[in-house]
């Protein structure tokens, strides 16, 4: 075995050039395939590590809506949580979590005062989301904690922000949002990367019954905010028909009573991850279909490398004739050289494979640009890693080692001795062009998706808005009655600050992800209309700092109340006005307000990502809910106008966290997906094509050596160089023009689906395809040139003493 | 030691047959020294190689030994070559990637000699042949007579009762043929190793002491 090792590293390092395109092509592969296990594994195991992850479950709301669509909401209504509790008896724990966003500030008043904002990560929770699920504990005792008003717990990553060190944290006082005292009970080391529960902030539930008013406790049948999370522990796991046939009973009268038609369901805690309909508290979930096809392509470019050494394999199996035939006179049998090529393989493929871990280690920043995972994902830490990578090695041997070895031991030894053998007498030479082909139609593929993604991505930088985000810079501000007095202090201030250009209340930027919508009525005393409009509460400067276009008609004038109304030209067109100026004057309620007048109608502006449809829009002012200021800037020095902004918010109000964010940067968060997806086809076609493109190389010159003598006796024959290099070309290119016809409807069906998630998408044009074949037959041209044009220019007659 | 009757190999292409060797009787003692001799394309090749058992006649007998070669399997005649035979070839065939000792070693791996009797068994050979300086060359750095006495103590070194050789001195200047074939001839005295050798000289040739012609794939009397 020693030996046969031993042998193997020798027969390698003799040929370095074929051992090199094995080696590398192969590492490749594995590298690419083993950054997408751990991605794929990370996003696989979610807060599985739970004991009774199993027995885990939320409760879940699913509303069927009068058109008949189902909505699925994460949360559930007050009152209906506790009917369930009351009535269900399967669980064995029921904890009430309320996801909230929260300031908190330690040390208040004194020169240690601290304060943060934690508005993904903190949470109203009842004391035996402790049972249900296991958090590290620091300091404190999980069956004592939460069980009154005014009490918290902290992560240790916040606690250390805090207090300088988690363990100064116990019996301090925090508080919240600037009003409430709570005391720390205890400590929580941070959730793992791999948890949707990312809570940093546990306010005991009890401080939110306690004060229903301040905290907006609202425990009517008819609201349910997708915020308001029950989870529970089943007393067995098989109960979950059972307990799921109780909770369908729940509260159906209460909600007829409100017309509408709710039912609770269950939902596993293995599904929270993957159920993109629904929320979880960290708002990052991913589709299994999704994660299917990353491994696919993950499979694929190991795959490809497979391809490129069963081809290299079985074709320097030529060179190596002689060789088998003496091994055979010697006595060796079939046995005796499958084993020897497979220890070859094996040691081929080892060596692939270190390198390839070596690769994806440094590659390992790259994650981050096609993925949602974390910075600091386990890597060589992670025993998955070791045993993939063992996996990759043995199925890796298998797969590409096997057929060649067959192939080699199944040789005629007289043939062999004589070396009358040919590539075209091994026979394989199908399957090697078929392999050229996969591997081509594979990186074709991958490139029409790269050049579609990235016409799109370029089709959203440039899409028509009907706002300027640029230039933009926001700052979320709290309409609290405590601050509300200084808003128009911090505009003025703002407005006298080098830089500025314009300032603006609002209770949303243009363009964002949040919706407020309801029913309206047009035109004085007329029903309600048959949909529903969005809108935004805006103040009288609102047009001019986002670059907003009127139609018809005027802006909102100066009013701390809702007063007047703006329209888009959207909601005219769904009622069916269509000349603007009609609607001018017209009167307009939104539920059942006031009538007010519509004073203006603005051009059409995309309330939401290029996935939406523009909404009907109504625009009101009203200071209550301004809950952003828009602040326009000129382009030169934005970063120092930037620090004088966040200066002049910390001293009008100086008890307030500062956040604040460009609108671009905003608006480029819509894309976070298609973005990876988009820098996920750029790296993976490059890769493809790189593999590819060794093997080709690798068999190129492999062709070229074989060739010799048949290049030395045209030549004698008077052939030309050109002539000789086309022949050598022309197999090769018929493979990549096939593959372009293969690849070509396969890509252009995926991507059209891909891009059926866009509203507003580019058309996928004829020439993406030319472009994406041009490229691929010329990156194959010059790998497949270079080694050709080298053969046909060669001495002939060399090559032909040399035989 | 071997029996051939009425000994047939040949080509089919497309409807036509090509006999190679065709009607071939023979019968060879232990102990002889056997030339094969005949013009280019006559099958002294591949008359040799299905005496070796690397090829199969397409019809006829052969008994080896008193065994019927021609019924067994691919298995169980490498088993029996592995045992018996010897081969010495015209372009030597050593195996590249190994060293003179690793060459000496291999067919000794396949019939699996436990490791101190492979040990000794070289050195024997070795000395023998007076290349215990190169053992650790590679058959490149060689030249192409001692290339030729690695080939032989390679096809001695299973201590087989008989030695086939194809043109054993073809590549070969004619002071190193002399020397290659001296050897041939105190194996086939000394130790008694029956000795088979295809070749076109007739000097050569006067080193055995029986001669087979063949013309057209069949013996000459």
């Amino acid at each position: 075995m020693i030996t046969q090792v031993a042998l193997a590293i020798r027969h390698l390092r003799k040929h370095k050039f074929y051992t090199f395109i094995n080696i590398f092509g192969l590492a490749t592969g594995i590298a690419a395939c083993l950054l997408l296990f751990r991605l794929v594994y990370f996003e696989m195991r979610f807060d599985m590590f739970h004991k009774n992850a199993d027995r885990i479950a939320r409760i879940i709301t699913e509303e069927r809506d009068p058109s008949g669509g189902l909505n699925l909401t994460s949360g559930s209504a007050l009152p209906a949580q506790d009917m369930i509790q009351n009535t269900v008896s399967h669980f064995e724990q029921f904890a009430r979590v309320r996801s909230n966003g929260m300031q908190v500030t330690a040390g208040q008043g004194t020169p240690l005062e601290r304060k943060l904002n934690a508005e993904e990560t903190a949470v109203y929770a009842e004391s035996s989301f402790f049972r249900i699920f296991d958090w590290k504990w620091l300091a404190g005792n999980p069956d004592e904690v939460l069980k009154t008003p005014g009490t918290v717990v902290l992560a240790r990553n916040i606690a250390d922000k805090l207090y300088g060190s988690w363990a100064n944290a116990v019996g301090k006082t925090l508080l919240l949002d600037n009003k409430t005292p709570l005391i720390v009970q205890g400590v929580v080391e941070n959730a793992p990367p791999n948890s949707d529960f990312q809570i940093e902030v546990f306010v005991s539930y009890e401080t939110f019954k306690a004060d229903k008013s301040l905290f907006g406790y609202n425990p009517n049948w008819g609201s349910s905010s997708s915020n308001d999370h029950v989870y529970v522990l089943l007393k067995n796991k098989l109960d979950f028909g059972a307990a799921e046939a109780l909770l369908a009973r729940v509260g159906q009268e209460e909600y007829r009573n409100t017309n509408s038609k709710k039912i609770h369901k269950l939902q596993p805690l293995s599904d929270l991850h993957f159920n993109s309909d629904l929320d979880t508290i960290s708002d990052h979930t991913i589709n299994k279909s999704r994660l299917f096809i990353l491994s696919l392509i993950g499979l694929l470019v190991l795959a490809m490398a497979c391809f490129n050494f069963i081809n290299l394999a079985t074709a320097m199996v030529v060179n190596r004739s002689k060789e088998v035939g003496v091994r055979k006179s010697l006595g060796g049998q079939r046995g005796h050289l499958i084993r020897q090529f497979m220890s070859e393989t094996v040691v081929i493929v080892t060596f692939a494979a270190i390198t390839g871990a070596l690769f994806a280690y440094l590659l390992s920043p790259l994650l981050k640009k096609i993925s949602a995972v974390p910075d600091d994902l386990p890597f060589l830490s992670n025993p998955a890693v070791w045993v993939f990578l063992l996996v990759v090695i043995v199925l890796v041997s298998v797969l590409s080692g096997l057929y060649p070895a067959f192939v080699m031991a199944r040789f005629d030894p007289v043939a062999a001795l004589k070396n009358n053998l040919n590539t075209r007498s091994i026979g394989g030479i199908s399957l090697r062009k078929l392999l050229v082909l996969a591997q081509f139609t594979i990186a074709q593929a991958l490139i029409i998706s790269t050049l579609v993604a990235l016409s799109q991505m370029n089709f959203l930088r440039n899409l028509e808005l009907g706002y300027q985000p640029e230039l933009v810079y926001n700052v979320w501000v709290s309409p609290d009655s405590a601050y509300i007095g200084k808003y128009e202090t911090f505009k003025q201030r703002l407005k006298q600050l080098p830089g500025v250009e314009s300032v603006s209340f609002s209770s949303d930027v243009p363009g964002s992800f949040n919706t407020w919508s309801g029913n309206f009525a047009f035109g004085l005393g007329s029903d309600d209309a048959p949909f529903g409009t969005s809108f935004k509460f805006i103040d009288e400067d609102y047009f001019e700092t986002y670059g907003l276009k009127l139609v018809a008609g005027r802006e909102l004038t100066q009013s701390d109340t809702v007063r007047e109304a703006v329209v888009n030209e959207t909601l005219l067109k769904r009622l069916g006005i269509n000349n603007p100026q009609e609607a001018i004057g017209k009167e307009m309620r939104i539920g059942r307000d006031n009538w007010i007048p519509v004073v203006g109608v603005a051009a059409d502006f995309k309330t939401s990502s290029a996935h939406e449809e523009t909404q009907p829009m109504s625009m009101f002012s009203r200071k209550s809910t301004y809950f952003v200021t828009g602040i326009r800037m000129d382009p030169p020095s934005m970063t120092k106008t930037v620090e004088n902004i966040k200066t002049v918010f910390e001293e009008t109000f100086p008890d307030q966290v500062f956040d604040g964010q460009y609108y671009d940067e905003y608006i480029a968060e819509f894309y976070e997906d298609e973005n990876r997806f988009s820098s996920f086809c750029q790296g993976f076609s490059l890769l493809a094509i790189l593999i590819s493109c060794l093997g080709l190389l690798g068999l190129a010159s492999l062709m070229a050596t074989q060739k010799t003598k048949e290049i030395g006796v045209r030549k004698v024959l008077g052939a030309s160089v050109a002539g000789i290099t086309g022949l050598l070309v022309k197999d090769f290119l018929k493979l990549v023009l096939v593959a372009i016809v293969i690849a070509s409807p396969l890509a252009y069906l995926f991507m059209e689906d891909w891009l059926s998630d866009f509203v507003y998408r580019t058309p996928i044009h004829w020439w993406v395809f030319l472009l994406a074949g041009l490229l691929s037959a010329g990156v194959a041209l010059l790998t497949v040139g270079f080694q050709s044009v080298r053969a046909a220019i060669a001495d002939p007659v060399k090559s032909l003493r040399s035989e | 030691m071997l029996e051939l009757k009425d000994i047939e190999r040949c080509y089919t292409n497309g409807s036509s047959k090509t006999y190679v060797l065709r009607y071939v009787t023979a019968n060879i003692q232990e102990g002889e020294f056997v030339s094969i001799m005949g013009p280019s394309g006559s099958g002294k090749s591949t008359l040799l190689h299905i005496l070796g058992m690397l090829d199969a006649p397409t019809a006829g007998a052969y008994n080896f030994l008193g065994e019927p070669v021609h019924t067994f399997n691919e298995r169980k005649r490498a088993e029996l070559y592995q045992q018996y035979i010897g081969f010495v070839f015209q372009a030597y065939h050593l195996i590249d990637d190994l060293t003179v000792y690793e060459n000496l070693e291999a067919p000794l791996m396949y019939k699996k000699v436990p490791a101190q009797e492979r040990k000794s068994r070289i050195a024997d050979m070795l000395d023998r042949f007076n290349i215990v300086a190169k053992k650790d060359l590679f058959p490149e750095q060689l030249s192409g007579g001692q290339q030729q006495l690695v080939g032989i103590a390679r096809a001695l070194i299973g201590r087989p009762k008989l030695i086939l050789a194809d043109e054993p001195t073809g590549n070969l200047q004619s002071q190193q043929a002399h020397e290659i074939m001296d050897i041939f001839q105190k194996l086939n005295r000394e130790d008694g190793v029956t000795i088979i050798q295809v070749t076109h000289s007739e000097e050569n040739a006067r080193y055995g002491n029986r001669i087979l012609n063949l013309k057209d794939g069949q013996l000459q009397a």
